[in-house]
């Protein structure tokens, strides 16, 4: 098989790659796209550190093949927020400790402000499910649920 | 990553139509894709067999969800998330929007979808137990055309398919006649959520007259296939639904089931659970019936379970004659209420003329207090039916007692009514009226005074 | 200079590098990139003990592209020094264990190099091979030393032996835990780099740069200033990260020499999981003597380890693991001996509690049936035997702190309910398919290293100023998600009496920082963080003696000050070295004394539910109560315990390694189970502080103390629940429902 040329739309902008159509979405934005916020942490789709939106949804970019997100709108840990204006739920998870290791926290910040979006104002079951597929092996969660009550509790989000 | 993507073709087939003209150019060359939770997880691990793989993800004519007449169709390609936000699927087969929302995490039920489910074929699968329960049936579609095969003659062993090389599932049909019948649906796995099932449960069922109307059982990880428990089912349907019944299809339950020891766990723990899980189905199922007092049922099954002997005398003070206390006994079990007395009566009914004399010679005189009361209890119940006569004026307790004179000088035995609720004037002028019935009318009206009020000592037993 | 109340210590700053970990900037290693750079990767032996008798090359890879390492290509000695010697970086003829390394691979296209690894056959003589404490101990098959024993200890007080004879009681129990798997979210990964002018340099994920450049001498045979070791930002570590990053450090660092190109090798979950080291496997058997009215008199512990197929810091392990088995109780007679035994999986290694996990179940789950044998309710029994100021513990250390342990225990219970719910649960658990039950553990863990460790390693610290005025705090420690850089920046901040944000961290590079010692063993907060106070101290006083600080300074003065200094002098620097306390004495020899400068106290208390259908357990509530000193920032703080907490729960009821000969059967996320969002129970965290005047403002360690708590504590609730002693973890349901249900039998057919 050859190399495509694709077109992709991540974080707002359109970005041109030749890949193959098989390479995973997550090689080709940290790879191609020098998009490093994005971490792998298992390739099985378990642990979510590879998490992103593809068309609002929260998704494993490490299960998805590159050619299935021609036209999608992909937002990346990235395409949050930057260093100097910080996105309410990045604000709330450095307040409540909700990031030790910090390698967990890309994909659970994106799967929060998708658990947000679906869910304003969540229950604490709501946040549970919202994030269960995204593992955290140092925080034991307490710190990341308090992060997410604190950025609900935030307008605009 | 232990693949290597040069090494694989990946088509997109614009419409349905194109991927099924190219599956029909190559049949088993293509391997079809849809959301890939389950085909990237072995690419990444380096264990993915085909090379040449065939994009659905996104088809339009795989991912709608339509209601018709009888039946709602989903298309193969809908996705976990669509599947349990859909207000159809919660309402009609909450069994599945419940599946669906157990399968891995948000982010994989957003990719996975039914027909990756059914054709993966993997024997812990969330979505098998409740389409064998909903008895659901495919549609497959190949460039030939469409077939339609029913979804329980889908799996033919560990991983093997009905499924023709250049076929795909194009819908799952799923009959809408399951709103009023009970549903249950567990899953055990080794955590709350991402887990893959240790063992996975879902029956649909109705109750008629508390007996098993309708049963349908999948069951999953237990066998080399998703199962449809037929063989408990066969043992539960058109009998009443009893603990003995339940202990029975365990044991049925047992053989029919296969379980293996895995990396997940082992056969005595699938055994035992599956046993725990199809018994609080059943239960559950057995509470949902029409009775809705727990009690009732409750010492109905006690009765039920005790021994011949013991289970007639219990009954004896609704109907004082011992081959009716002994007949009853023999008839059961008996599921509730509604059954109890329409055994009673046709128990009564068909008894000799001896044995309801006998019945009959176990009542007081109305207004009296002394008759040959068989039981302690049947006295009580008799007091308390005869309550509208104690109540009654000297005028009238007179005439009562000069009219059960007159009724067995007649008859030959005691004057008996349904007395609950009737006012001793009321009595009176009933007992003056058959004074003047013929013997064999007389002998039918009381025989069937005498079946209304074993009717009222039963509910009074059972608690109702 | 005014004494100001303390103003940073003790607050809940932001995390020091939390921004860019929240912004996804921060920088891991499989982040990196560097020109003209290979990927590199490992050929492992796939038998459990054999000799090497031939290696292929199988013909469909250009191998002529490929730099390739074996042990014959080591240019110093063929080991990653750790403790002893005996640990292979490559296999040379002999292997011991599944995954063991044999050849290095590199290549630039990671695809090729996967399907390289794939095209070398071994083959292997194989040897017979042992997977089990008691295969080990039987000594019928020998694979390591004379005897299959790495270590050994005993400890020894007052005379058991009569202790015994005079008891009313003697319980005997055996314990049991197994290995359990690290699982940072973060894979082993490093690059190295070489050029034979500058040397070598290798970056990665790592706890302990200076252990990593120890093992690199070692193996290169290259002078210790030809070295230098980077870490780089760290995704967990656990313990995971202490003795391995020697071993793929060491990798990278041949395949660089070899290639004279930077080499990164990064392992994906599958080659993490089954190849790097796991926690020690227990077996812990106990016999109290106790008198009817529930006084203890004395133990008999003989605890045993699994250390897998190599020493590497098993000693250390069964050290910790041997002073900690007596549990926070007065033993007056005590005996305890120790083992740690070789067998053919992959070495076991570091993790969060380094042995006190493993003895602490043991003693915690003895004492509640103690306590049931002697009809005494657990916390009575616990009560009549608590540690205190004045008595000694198994290794004759006076506890010289008013703790009182009764106390902690009473404030954890009753903010458990644990009474109510105990009573409650015992009158309706017979009826219900729901079965609750309420259990607790109380414990220490030590802080620092063992007896004379400390000592040994003759830590130091600096803090210096750099040219711009910004002050920077030099050690070796390093952040991987505990907060060592923002404990240590709030402590010299504190020190020096600037802002928290006028103090950094100097990069953790081996040529820029002093070895301040690992970061392991919970000693940071409190032997760094001391460091760390006194070196701050020492640089504020430079300033006055030059008098460049007024009697009182604002922080922007203070940077003024040191900017102006270092103008002047060149340089503006402060070293603090460790120094021993004068009344701390351990005996090496007779395992005796003073085993930790201080000791965190513990009381934690778990409620569960055991679901009568699938025999699942839940945590439904968990209480955890801590004496620690001080705590200098509370988020911090309740995090560590929170997330040791989590770890505790699926070392007690989730996480289970299958082995299948000595090799681990689910290395996969899906197949290695640890709880999720859904699987937690709301953990309350409370804390009590004794300032310890041997850490920095008084703090004690704490961060492997919440490792010890939560298995004992769930599984007395549990047995409990169950009305059945469960003393093995990981309790699976299989377990649970093997001991409450009926063999279930296949039946015939019933008539219909």
């Amino acid at each position: 098989m050859n190399r495509e040329r694709l077109s992709l739309k991540v974080n707002g902008e359109e970005h041109f790659v030749e890949t193959y159509p098989m390479e995973r979405l997550l090689d080709v934005l940290r790879e191609k796209l020098r998009l490093t916020g994005t971490k792998e942490g298992c390739g099985e789709g378990e642990c979510g550190a590879c998490s992103v939106l593809i068309d609002g949804k929260l998704v494993n970019s490490c299960l998805v093949p590159v050619a299935q997100v021609r036209g999608a709108e992909i937002i990346t840990i990235e395409g949050l927020a930057s260093e100097e204006l910080l996105h309410p739920v990045q604000i709330a998870f450095l307040e409540c400790g909700g990031a030790q290791c910090g390698m967990c926290t890309p994909g659970m910040i994106v799967a929060t402000a998708c658990l947000l979006k679906r869910h304003p104002h969540p229950t604490e079951e709501q946040i549970r499910e919202g994030l269960n597929g995204n593992l955290c092996r140092c925080t034991g969660y307490m710190r990341i649920f308090q992060a997410v009550s604190m950025a609900a509790a935030t307008e605009s989000v | 990553m232990r693949s290597d993507p040069a090494e694989y073709t990946f088509l997109s087939p614009a419409s349905l139509a194109e991927a099924l003209d190219l599956l029909r150019a190559k049949p088993g060359n293509w391997l079809p894709v849809a959301g890939g939770t389950e085909v990237m997880v072995q690419y990444s691990a380096g264990k993915l067999a085909s090379r040449n793989l065939l994009s659905l993800w996104g088809l339009p004519e795989l991912s709608e969800i339509a209601e018709l007449e009888d039946s709602f169709r989903i298309g193969g390609g809908c996705t976990f998330a669509q599947l349990r936000e859909h207000e159809a699927v919660q309402r009609f087969f909450p069994m599945l929007a419940t599946a669906a929302a157990w399968t891995g995490s948000i982010a994989n039920q957003n990719r996975a979808t039914l027909a990756g489910n059914i054709v993966n074929a993997s024997p812990a699968a969330d979505s098998p137990p409740a389409l064998l329960a909903y008895e659901a049936e495919l549609e497959l579609i190949s460039a030939a055309g469409t077939r339609r095969l029913p979804y329980d003659e889908f799996h033919l062993g560990y991983k093997k398919t009905a499924l023709r090389p250049e076929e795909l599932v194009l819908a799952v049909h799923l009959p809408k006649h399951y709103e009023s019948w009970f549903t249950y649906t567990r899953k055990v796995g080794s955590r709350e959520a991402q887990a893959i099932s240790k063992i996975c449960i879902a029956g649909a069922g109705k109750l008629k007259s508390g007996s098993v109307e309708s049963l349908h059982i999948g069951i999953g990880a237990v066998a080399p296939t998703p199962l449809r428990l037929r063989h408990v089912e066969s043992l539960l349907l058109g009998k009443p639904l009893t603990k003995k019944q339940i202990a029975k299809s365990k044991l049925v339950l047992q053989d029919e089931i296969a379980p293996i020891e895995d990396i997940r766990s082992s056969v005595q723990y699938r055994r035992q659970v599956a046993e725990n899980l199809l018994e609080d189905l059943l239960l559950t199922f057995a509470l949902s019936g029409e009775d809705p007092l727990t009690s009732s049922v409750t010492a109905l099954d006690s009765w039920n379970d005790l021994d011949l002997l013991t289970a007639a005398e219990k009954i004896l003070p609704c109907c004082s004659s011992v081959r009716w206390a002994d007949r009853m006994a023999n008839a059961r079990p008996i599921a509730n209420l509604d059954q109890m007395l329409e055994v009673a009566d046709k128990t009564w009914l068909e008894l000799s003329e001896q044995d309801w004399n006998e019945a009959f010679r176990s009542h007081p005189r109305i207004g009296e207090r002394k008759a040959a009361p068989v039981t302690s209890q049947s006295a009580a119940w008799s007091r308390n039916e005869q309550s509208g006569a104690a109540a009654a004026s000297e005028e009238i307790q007179q005439a009562l007692k000069a009219g059960n004179e007159a009724y067995e000088t007649r008859f030959g035995r005691t004057y008996i009514v349904c007395a609950t609720g009737r006012s001793a004037e009321e009595m009176l002028l009933d007992l003056h009226r058959r004074l003047r019935n013929t013997d064999r009318t007389e002998l039918q009206e009381v025989v069937e005074q005498q079946r209304q009020i074993t009717r009222l000592r039963l509910r009074k037993w059972l608690g109702l | 200079m005014i004494l100001l109340k303390e103003r940073i210590v003790g607050a809940p700053v932001l995390r020091k590098e939390g921004v860019a970990k929240v912004c996804g900037k921060a920088c891991y290693i499989d982040d990196m990139k560097f020109p003209h750079m290979l990927y590199g990767a490992t050929v492992r032996s796939s038998i459990p003990r054999g000799r090497i008798v031939g290696i292929e090359f199988g013909d469909e890879i250009p191998w002529n592209e490929f730099v390739i390492v074996g042990a014959k290509d080591i240019p110093g000695e063929n080991t990653i020094a750790l403790i002893n010697r005996d640990w292979p970086c490559l296999a040379a003829d002999l292997v011991n264990h599944p995954e063991e390394p044999v050849l290095l691979l590199a290549h630039s296209n990671r695809h090729l190099l996967v399907k390289a690894v794939a095209a070398v056959r071994i083959a292997y003589d194989p040897l017979p091979s042992i997977h089990s404490i008691e295969e080990s101990e039987r000594g019928e098959v020998v694979v390591w030393g004379r005897d299959n024993i790495f270590k050994t200890f005993q400890i020894e007080k007052g005379n058991i032996d009569e202790a015994l004879a005079q008891a009313d009681f003697i319980v005997e129990g055996e314990y049991s835990t197994e290995a359990q798997e690290h699982l940072y979210i973060e894979n082993n990964g490093v690059i190295a780099a070489f050029t034979p002018e500058e040397g070598l340099t290798v970056w990665g994920s790592m706890q302990c740069p200076f252990y990593v450049h120890k093992s690199l001498i070692a193996v290169t045979g290259l002078p210790e200033d030809k070295i230098r070791v980077v870490q780089v930002e760290t995704g967990g570590a656990f313990g995971g990260k202490e003795d391995y990053p020697s071993m793929i450090g060491a990798h990278a660092a041949l395949l660089a020499m070899k290639a004279l190109r930077p080499v990164k090798i990064v392992y994906d979950r599958t080659e993490d999981m089954t190849a790097t080291t796991k926690r020690h496997p227990s077996r812990t058997r106990i016999r109290t003597a106790v008198t009817r009215d529930g006084k203890l008199l004395g133990a008999e512990i003989e605890f045993a380890l699994d250390g897998g197929a190599y020493s590497t810091l098993s000693q250390t392990v069964l050290s910790r693991g041997t002073i900690h088995a007596a549990g926070p109780y007065y033993w007056p007679n005590v005996r305890v001996r120790s083992k740690a035994f070789a067998t053919n999986c992959p070495p076991h290694g570091a993790f969060r509690g380094f042995g006190a996990p493993q003895s602490l179940f043991a003693i915690e789950r003895h004492m509640d049936r103690v306590a049931q044998i002697v009809g005494l309710a657990p916390e009575d029994l616990r009560r009549r035997n608590f540690l205190r100021k004045g008595l000694t513990t198994a290794t004759s250390q006076e506890i010289r702190e008013d703790i009182d342990l009764n106390r902690l225990m009473e404030r954890a219970l009753e903010i458990s309910g644990y009474q109510n719910k105990r009573a409650k649960y015992d009158r309706e658990n017979p009826s219900s398919r729901q079965r609750k039950g309420i259990g607790f553990a109380v414990f220490l863990h030590g802080a620092g290293f063992t007896g004379s460790g400390e000592r040994y390693l003759n830590s130091l610290a600096a803090m210096d100023a750099t040219s711009e005025g910004k002050l920077r705090v030099l050690v070796s420690s390093t952040e991987f998600g505990q907060g060592t850089n923002t404990v240590l920046c709030q402590i010299a901040a504190e020190a020096l009496g600037v802002d928290y944000d006028a103090v950094e961290m100097a990069p953790p590079d081996t040529s820029v920082v002093p070895n301040t010692g690992p970061t392991v063993a919970s000693r940071t907060t409190m032997i760094v963080g001391k460091l760390v106070q006194s070196a701050a101290i020492g640089l504020r006083q430079t300033l006055q003696s030059a008098g460049l600080l007024q009697e009182i300074w604002s922080s922007e003065e203070f940077c003024v000050a040191a900017k102006a200094y270092v103008a002047t002098h060149g340089v503006l620097r402060s070293e603090s070295r460790y120094e021993a306390p004068k009344d701390v004495y351990w005996d090496d020899e007779k395992y005796r004394g003073e085993a930790y400068p201080a000791f965190a106290w513990a009381v934690y208390v778990a409620e569960v539910t055991l679901d009568t259908v699938s025999y699942c357990v839940t945590v439904d509530d968990f209480v955890a109560m801590q004496e620690v000193g001080r705590v200098l920032n509370p988020v911090l703080a309740a995090g560590q315990i929170e997330g040791g907490v989590v770890q505790g729960i699926g070392y007690a009821l989730y996480e289970k390694v299958q082995w299948q000969n000595g090799r681990m059967a689910n290395g996969q996320m899906t197949n290695y189970i640890i709880p999720t969002s859904q699987d937690i129970p709301p953990i309350r965290v409370c804390f009590e502080e004794m300032p310890s005047s041997h850490g920095a403002y008084g703090a004690k360690g704490i961060g492997e103390l919440p490792m010890d708590g939560p298995a004992p504590a769930i599984l007395n609730a549990v047995s409990h629940a169950a009305g059945k002693d469960f003393n093995s973890i990981p309790l699976l349901p299989e377990m649970i429902c093997r001991e409450l249900s009926p063999s279930v039998v296949s039946a015939e057919v019933v008539a219909l």
